[in-house]
């Protein structure tokens, strides 16, 4: 816990979700894209306008199988400590290797 | 949910008009005042009626007609090309219902869609579900029985 709060201190919110995501879900591609700029002056986000809305596209061999609920549950469990620490929204494209053929 | 007492507070608080009440009124109980850890377990049980009777429910950032959010309106107007009557919760006015809704299916962010009951997940699956077709496979008996009810009303 100190250790994640001591890396949260110098790592933007980006970099700490490609950590997180990244090696828990062993992302054979993983697009981290910060849109709050969207989305300031937002009614949720007026006091912190920063690293609120991303849009995430992860792709993962741990996705299949599972339905999309049971993958954007993946990522938002992934997710929590930020979601619970100003993280407003994220949009999530979440595909197994396979499917990014077809 | 945090609660610093298990039973939500003193059990011995108002007492007094609460047994009045619940004289007074045979549907009212103690269960159901306000501002207790039982009444976040009725609005719990709401949630659950509400999502059972409406075959497409949203819980959503203002209304299907005046949406406060990007991704409500989205997932609003996904919903819409499909013609079945939707029936829209605002959440932001509600803090104790967003919380509800929350707690029962474990999903952090708004909107919250339920189709028949089950939970589908928020605007980005709704979308994704448009256009893989699945929606409309999930809703077509729902948008021809509104059909059946609306020939039936013709006179």
């Amino acid at each position: 816990m100190m250790a994640s709060r001591g890396t949260s201190a110098v790592l933007s919110r980006a970099a700490r979700m490609r950590q997180k995501l990244q090696s828990a879900l062993e992302a054979s591609a993983l697009d981290i894209e910060d849109v709050s700029y969207q989305h300031a002056g937002h009614a949720a986000v007026k006091d912190n306008a920063n690293e609120t809305h991303f849009n995430i596209k992860v792709v993962s061999p741990k996705f299949e199988g599972q339905n999309l609920v049971k993958r954007h549950r993946m990522v938002y469990d992934l997710l929590s400590d930020e979601l619970s620490s100003g993280l407003h929204a994220v949009s999530i494209v979440a595909k197994t290797p396979k499917e990014l053929g077809s | 949910m945090n609660y610093s007492s298990p039973h939500g507070g003193d059990p011995n608080a108002n007492t007094n008009s609460t047994a009045a009440r619940v004289a007074a009124d045979p549907d009212t109980h103690q269960d159901f005042e306000p501002n207790s850890r039982s009444s976040d377990m009725s609005l719990h049980d709401i949630v659950a009626q509400d999502i059972k009777e409406n075959p497409v429910l949203i819980y959503m950032k203002g209304f299907p007609e005046s949406p406060m959010c990007g991704f409500s309106a989205l997932a609003v107007k996904v919903l819409q090309q499909y013609g079945v009557p939707i029936c829209g919760r605002d959440i932001l006015g509600d803090l104790k219902l967003k919380e509800s809704v929350k707690a029962h299916t474990n999903w952090p962010t708004f909107p919250q869609i339920f189709i028949k009951g089950e939970f589908v997940g928020g605007s980005d699956i709704i979308l994704s579900m448009h256009q893989k077709g699945e929606l409309k496979d999930l809703l077509g008996d729902i948008a021809q029985r509104d059909e059946q009810k609306a020939d039936a009303h013709d006179p």
